[in-house]
């Protein structure tokens, strides 16, 4: 608790910090919908929502004015308490996962120390891992709560699959964890800095057009665990919990209106902690390519000829690196969900356990032998 | 009051509460639901005692793994029969009553030996320094205890097996004839 | 860790979405009982059919079970490999890395003989 701040100015910032980051959260799920209509129209070469306001801006809230006239229904069939609770339980293992993932250089304004991000965990893998698993309790609980067969059927291969590629996604990030050598995310941005560097049988090469990231460590992990992401949060390729062919709409069948917005929110939640963990395992986190942190603090130092200014100027910097890189990741979370077809449910759970799982066992062992022969051979 | 000790009652009232609910529950997927959130409650109060690592291993084992089981399990058959039966045994109400009790018992137990404990914890923290929990652990695990680590392996297998054949047994769905 | 950070913006969220929600059912108001056929589960526009004893799949409890099995060995690899470096900076690299290739080897022999024993068969 110590390290929400020492003095009250540091710890009101610290929770209106937390509050704003869940908020952004919010916000983005809208600004996604609409990428993803406008995306998918621009792949299918159709238009998609262009009439309300300026390229269709607008359109997202018509839809939430919409979304709020609905009239609350639920079915006589329905457990009332689980209908109504699964909605608002599914915003809360997406948030607080997502407020651990690291945004930017800590911003420092005299002598408090801001972090961007909603809280620094030194465990924060295990912490991420631990609370995303807490969603399939929302799928499980929205679908019973239904009482109808499709929402159950739904939440059943739901939860299996999410429990499926868990394995495979827990299990490529002990590569990521034996690299850097850490769980805490900070750790790891900042071991990423700087140029690529291998060295190797008595002498070492740096390739200084390469920045040092982890994909350049860890390339199998890194598409055993994109994959994997994509199961976890019920993405096109995996979203046999709502093939709607078979099963009309899965656990959310019965749902509408804003309890259906919520399920949304959970949903664009989990693809956000992805693109984030994607980025800050692999692809430098907030770090600019070329350039560290505090090259960037003496350029704002030169330019704006203040430290609090060159402060701000630094996280700024960092803060729209992170966000081109997460943007990136969820374009291609959008691109693939409207270009590959839906797997079948058995290729679904080969994929995981037989293909996916044996090749993530394979890239741990890969580096551990590495990192143990790299010390005891010297090279 | 420090904020440590809100935190701390704050969180003994949530985990005994939900502890409480799972055997008040009628209904058998609301105490499951129940069970795991005291799951995730004690996993808070590891992370109040410094264990970090094992409070993550609390989320991701029990409340992510082994209490999703039971909610699944739970959800998939037809309660009609254990909701009369919660709902209206005597016998069960007086299992219940008598966890309650012995619950009672071991919240008063907790708290008398807990005052010693007090004490005795802060002649401890006087000389404590910071120990990388996580560490400590894994040394216990990979040095010390070589053969239970290695026997566990073992053990997970043997259940792997057990668990195979017992679904292939009969009158399963997936029976062999 | 900031435990207190966590649950206060834990029971924000919980607050926020029960606000969100009654805020819905103050604006667009309860859905009124106009016919029993609007208040039915969904069911292709048919009569729905109450099946006393749904059978799911054995092999929905047996994926879950073996995933605990399997989640639990990937657990026992985390503080593995967080402190494998410092093992080996130690000394002790050698006797940790053998334990844990040893624990791998009966991992990836459990993971042979499910797949062998199509055990994860799925029709």
């Amino acid at each position: 608790m110590t390290s929400m701040g020492t003095t009250g100015f540091e710890i009101t910032v610290n929770i209106v910090k937390t509050l704003l980051v869940f908020l952004m959260m919010v916000q983005a799920v809208p600004i996604l919908v609409w990428l993803e209509r406008r995306g998918s129209a621009f792949i299918q070469n159709r238009f998609g929502p262009n009439r309300v306001g300026p390229l269709g801006l607008v359109q997202l809230l018509a839809d939430a004015v919409k979304f709020l006239h609905k009239e609350d229904f639920v079915p006589d069939k329905a457990n009332r308490f689980l209908f109504y609770a699964a909605p608002v339980f599914a915003l809360i293992p997406a948030s607080v996962a997502y407020m651990a993932i690291p945004m930017s250089v800590p911003l420092i304004l005299g002598e408090s120390k801001f972090l961007i991000q909603g809280f620094d965990i030194n465990v924060g893998i295990v912490f991420i891992l631990g609370i995303s698993s807490l969603a399939a309790y929302t799928i499980l609980m929205a679908g019973w709560g239904s009482g109808s067969k499709f929402s159950l059927m739904g939440a059943m291969r739901a939860s299996a699959q999410i429990i499926s590629y868990e394995l495979a996604l827990g299990l490529s990030i002990v590569g990521v964890i034996m690299t850097y050598g850490s769980f805490n995310l900070t750790e790891m941005i900042n071991a990423q800095m700087g140029a690529l560097s291998f060295s190797g049988f008595g002498y070492g090469t740096t390739i200084p057009w390469l920045p040092n990231w982890g994909i350049f460590y860890q390339p199998i992990g890194a598409i055993i665990f994109f994959a994997a992401a994509f199961a976890e949060s019920n993405r096109l390729p995996f979203d046999l919990a709502e093939g709607e062919a078979e099963l009309v709409a899965g656990f959310h069948t019965e749902y509408g209106g804003f309890k259906m917005l919520m399920f949304f929110i959970g949903e664009y939640g989990h693809m956000m902690i992805a693109s984030g963990l994607l980025a800050t395992f692999y692809f430098g986190g907030y770090l600019i390519p070329g350039i560290t942190p505090d090259e960037v603090y003496q350029f704002g130092l030169g330019t704006f000829g203040s430290e609090a200014a060159a402060h701000i100027f630094n996280s700024v910097a960092h803060f729209l690196m992170y966000n081109v890189k997460f943007a990136l990741f969820l374009w291609i979370f959008i691109h693939v969900r409207w270009t590959l077809p839906r797997f079948r449910y058995d290729q679904l759970m080969d994929l995981g356990w037989k293909t996916m799982l044996p090749w993530a066992l394979g890239n741990t062992i890969v580096t551990s032998i590495v990192i143990f022969c790299a010390a005891y051979f010297k090279f | 009051m420090s904020v440590d000790a809100m935190l701390f009652w704050f969180l003994s009232i949530v985990v005994l509460g939900f502890g409480l609910s799972v055997i008040l529950m009628t209904n058998p997927i609301y105490s499951a639901l129940c069970l795991a959130m005291t799951m995730v409650g004690v996993s808070a109060v590891f992370v109040m005692l410094d264990a970090y690592f094992l409070a993550g291993v609390q989320l991701i084992v029990y409340a992510g793994a082994v209490m999703v089981l039971f909610v699944m399990v739970l959800m998939l058959f037809d309660l009609k029969h254990e909701l009369q039966a919660f709902s209206r045994g005597k016998i069960t109400g007086a299992i219940k009553i008598a966890c309650v009790g012995i619950l009672a018992g071991l919240v008063v137990g907790a708290v008398t030996i807990g005052k010693n404990l007090a004490v005795a914890k802060d002649t401890v923290e006087s000389s404590a320094v910071a120990v990388d929990t996580t560490k400590v652990l894994s040394q216990n695990l990979f040095l010390k205890n070589i053969f239970g680590f290695e026997a566990l392996g073992v053990l997970l297998l043997v259940i792997a097996v057990g668990t195979v054949a017992l679904s292939r047994s009969k009158g399963g769905t997936h029976a062999r004839d | 860790m900031p435990l207190g950070g966590v649950i206060f913006i834990t029971l924000f969220i919980a607050v926020f979405g029960v606000i969100l929600i009654y805020l819905a059912r103050a604006i667009g108001g309860v859905a009124k009982r106009t016919s029993a056929a609007k208040m039915e589960i969904y069911e292709c526009g048919i009569e729905e059919i109450e099946k006393k004893d749904t059978k799911v799949s054995v092999k929905f409890y047996l994926t879950a079970i073996l995933f605990i099995l399997f989640d639990i060995e990937i657990i026992f690899m985390y503080p593995w490999a967080v402190n494998f470096r410092d093992f080996i900076a130690t000394g002790s690299g050698v006797a940790v890395f053998s334990s844990m290739m040893v624990f791998l080897a009966i991992f990836i022999y459990g993971l042979w003989w499910e797949i062998k024993s199509k055990a994860l068969e799925w029709d």
